[in-house]
């Protein structure tokens, strides 16, 4: 997708600006979108208050410093970045400063510390009226948890993910990743947003905008929770089969030699499986030669293989356990039975149809080098996103958001710099 | 007495074709007070079929994954492969700011209905196209639920425990993704259409849209040619440390996070557990030491150099001994609230149950009551994903039962009665 000429010069957001006061995964990805797709986002760190995500790799061979982290170069593509204190009054100035330049204000620090930098919504609107002033806290500005401590980390289980997850007899281990910060919160985010702005324009009224990580995470859950309001059933983690499909999981295939950073290695490949229907698992038998096991009495229903899955499961993985996982996708998606490799990092960036499609983004970054960005979640016929500038280093354009935007002069940045404000 | 508020997109229609894979794309939309139509094939939409139902009864009407879906739409009933339901489509689409769609790609455009057409009928439409793998590349004739979307967007490669297969993400996340990302692209075009009065076609692949939830598995493999596997419940740290994953409590189970930045230090964990009688040998040689230095300083060092840390394992195996001990004496409320009281990062792994009773979404009136007259009952959904102070979110309408705004949409739209049941008796409605 990088750098394909818009056929409409104009983007959705071009002329909107967005002061990003985010941090980790669940803020900034969410002004990254408005970026690519036309809006000056400006993303302010300071050095004694920076983004974690600068820290944690993966880092380029050799390389360890803030501004070459895979993960954080992942979020912050198209923005400029400017180190201010905040916990200076100055540095409260010039936050203001930005305030009162920005149509959409984000951040997804704690209350406590919004509060403590006089960041709230009615402190904004009085610099900037229309103000779209947007806080992702993790459990809201009110209510008896307002203050309690997450991460992603905590966030899985706390909404629930975790618990419902993964095999019945085993810990909730949940996703392995920080989930909801990565589609459910940053998407929910600008969506409302959108809507804000909408709004605006229409009356020219801004508003405020508070998405709680948690709510917006449980609302990801709703036939649990639903399972629960209604007949106060509560649902337990099932692996990965469904009461309506059988089968319906994952299935050892052959394992792989790999070159490994350390020498070579095994890799484990799994494949998936799933028939929603009699006519998918006639296909699914056919495919695999029509074996006598698969003419089973038991096998004939959607009940039977229910009642016997762990037998049916067994049968299966014979059979897989002695193919690639991508001879088994491609050998039964063409004889109409639902199948896929269930796919690790490398198997993405090398997946063929990606590739086709152009999904991910090569850019040139000052310090990383050429490394590889996710592309467009979505994709707008007449004005995609855009993909003009890796990640900022860290304070890369405090001298130029100073000057341009806030419309300092030479003398005031350098005492702003030396007074360590612009830090 | 109804909310009347104006909404964000109380002037915008909707005719919204999906299925299970686009659902909550229009509800979003619906739900920021859209008029959202949704199309359904005559006797219902298939997710229809999808349980949990309401009160088990297995029935069109109460599916509960289908009612969430469907909050403030209306229902019209549509045989699309009839020329005249056909006719009909022709008719409402030149009302429609959006149409929003879940087939195969090319199923529209064999009905003549692609967004060519769509244009013909109302120039600045916006399409919406959700699909497993989007309309071009050799997979986008693949057949998608769910769990084949989940598997190739590399997410279900991550989840659970490296000794167990990859697990599957509870709850339709492949589809519920999609739906996100495609009311995102969706808002957005919808945006540019006010400023410009262009339309635009708007494309969603499931597996595109699952991507950047590998969070880090991707730049892993193109900066250091390694694959993340799955980390599992120690999140891939080499040894046990204390207070790091899930533990059990009495009752069920809580996740720690201890030691991590932005938490008290497990020096607090270490009184707390002496206040209550149970740090056993901990407050001593070798161990105090050691519980001094769990913080991320030690994490960092772990994981660059395992070697280094073996001697500790022991030492390490013993104190997740005695807070494992600790846990199991409390609940899991107990632990959650009396830990985040001590500001100690530690979570509770949530059952549906917990999230019902959970204090703070109690106080701040999350769960959304909805009346169902032909129920006779209030039921409780899940309530807003976020709160806009001037355009709120909310449910004014419950889901539709199949084709109940037929008579309704089609009289709008000039049909007599006599037409009417022309068209259902021939079963194009």
């Amino acid at each position: 997708m990088a750098a394909i000429a818009a056929k409409d010069e104009r983007q959705p957001l071009t002329g909107i600006n967005v002061a990003d006061f985010s941090w980790f995964g669940a803020g900034p990805i969410c002004p990254q979108m408005m970026g690519l797709y036309g809006a000056t986002v400006v993303r302010v760190e300071s050095e004694t208050h920076m983004d974690a995500l600068r820290g944690i790799g993966p880092f380029p061979p050799g390389k360890m410093s803030y501004n070459v982290s895979g993960y954080f170069n992942n979020y912050n593509i198209n923005k400029q970045s400017i180190t201010i204190d905040l916990n200076t009054e100055q540095g409260h100035d010039l936050a203001l400063r930005l305030v009162r330049w920005a149509d959409v204000f984000l951040t997804n620090m704690t209350p406590r510390i919004i509060e403590r930098w006089g960041l709230i919504y009615d402190e904004l609107v009085k610099v900037r009226p229309d103000i779209i002033a947007v806080y992702l806290p993790m459990q809201g500005f009110d209510g008896p948890h307002r203050d309690f401590l997450g991460f992603g980390a905590v966030l899985g289980p706390i909404t629930g993910f975790n618990h419902l997850t993964g095999l019945p007899n085993r810990p909730p281990t949940g996703m392995g990743t920080n989930y909801p910060d990565y589609i459910i919160n940053p998407n929910h985010t600008l969506i409302a947003i959108l809507a804000a702005l909408r709004h605006r324009r229409r009356t020219g009224k801004g508003q405020r905008i508070e998405l709680s990580q948690l709510e917006s995470s449980v609302a990801a859950l709703a036939p649990a929770v639903m399972d629960y309001t209604v007949n106060e059933r509560s649902q337990t983690r099932a692996g990965n089969r469904l009461p309506h499909a059988a089968p319906h999981g994952a299935f050892r295939c052959q394992t792989i030699r790999i070159q490994a950073p350390f020498g070579e290695k095994d890799e484990e490949r799994w494949c998936v499986i799933a028939c929603f229907s009699e006519e998918q698992w006639s296909a699914l038998r056919q495919a695999l030669g029509d074996p006598g096991w698969a003419r089973d009495e038991r096998f004939a229903t959607l009940a039977g293989r229910k009642e016997h899955e762990d037998d049916l499961e067994r049968q299966i993985e014979e059979w897989t356990s002695q193919r690639s996982p991508e001879e088994v996708m491609t050998t039964l998606q063409a004889a109409g039975v639902p199948a896929a490799v269930v796919q690790n990092g490398r198997d993405c960036l090398e997946d063929a149809h990606l590739r086709e499609r152009e999904y991910y983004v090569q850019l040139e970054h000052p310090e990383a080098g050429r490394t590889t960005h996710d592309g467009p979640g979505f994709r707008l016929s007449e004005t995609p996103a855009r993909y003009e500038r890796a990640a900022p280093c860290l304070g890369e354009h405090t001298h130029q958001v100073c000057k341009e935007i806030l419309g300092l002069s030479d003398d005031e940045i350098a005492d702003l710099l030396v007074a360590q404000v612009l830090h | 007495m109804p909310d009347d508020t104006p909404t964000a997109l109380g002037d915008v229609r909707v005719l919204d074709l999906t299925g299970e894979l686009g659902s909550y794309c229009t509800k979003l939309l619906a739900d920021l007070g859209a008029d959202v139509i949704k199309i359904e094939p005559p006797g219902g939409d298939p997710a229809r079929d999808v349980g949990p139902f309401y009160h088990d009864e297995a029935d069109r009407e109460k599916s509960l994954p289908f009612l969430n879906l469907n909050t403030n739409k209306r229902s019209l009933t549509l045989n699309l492969d009839d020329p005249a339901a056909r006719e009909v489509f022709r008719k409402l689409a030149p009302s429609a700011d959006i149409v929003v769609e879940s087939f195969p790609p090319g199923y529209l455009d064999s009905l003549e209905l692609g967004y060519e057409a769509l244009q013909a009928l109302r120039p600045d439409v916006i399409l919406t196209s959700i699909t497993g793998f989007g309309a071009q590349g050799p997979h986008a004739g693949y057949l998608a639920p769910d769990i084949v979307g989940v598997a190739m967007s590399g997410i279900m490669w991550l989840a659970g425990d490296p000794e167990d297969p990859p697990s599957l993400p509870y709850g339709n996340q492949g589809y519920l993704c999609a739906s996100i990302q495609a009311a995102t692209g969706t808002m957005m075009a919808l945006y540019h259409r006010d400023l410009t009065g262009r339309g635009q076609h708007v494309e969603v692949s499931m597996q595109e849209a699952l991507l950047i939830a590998q969070e880090t598995a991707m730049q892993t493999y193109d900066l250091n040619k390694s694959v993340r596997g799955r980390m599992g419940r120690r999140g891939g740290l080499p040894i046990t440390v204390p207070g790091m994953g899930p533990y059990e409590a009495s009752d069920g189970w809580i996740w720690g996070y201890v030691g991590a930045p932005g938490g008290a230090a497990w020096t607090e964990l270490l009184k707390w557990l002496e206040e209550e009688g149970m740090a056993e040998d901990l407050t001593e040689e070798p161990y105090r030491p050691i519980i001094e230095q769990l913080n991320i300083r030690f994490l960092t060092g772990l994981m660059l150099n395992p070697e280094e840390s073996k001697p500790k394992i022991p030492l390490l195996e013993h104190i997740d001994g005695v807070l494992a001990r600790f846990f199991a004496s409390k609940t899991k409320w107990e632990l959650y609230e009396q830990g985040q009281g001590r500001r100690l990062l530690i979570g509770i792994v949530s059952t549906p149950e917990d999230l019902v009773k959970n204090p703070q979404l109690k106080a701040r009136d999350w769960y959304q009551g909805v009346e169902h007259p032909d129920l006779g009952e209030t039921l409780r959904y899940p309530g807003p994903p976020y709160r806009l102070s001037e355009t709120p979110w909310r449910i004014d309408r419950r889901p539709p039962r199949v084709g109940e705004h037929n008579a309704e949409l089609l009289s709008e739209l000039g049909y007599s009665q006599e037409e009417l049941e022309a068209l259902a008796a021939s079963g194009a409605v």
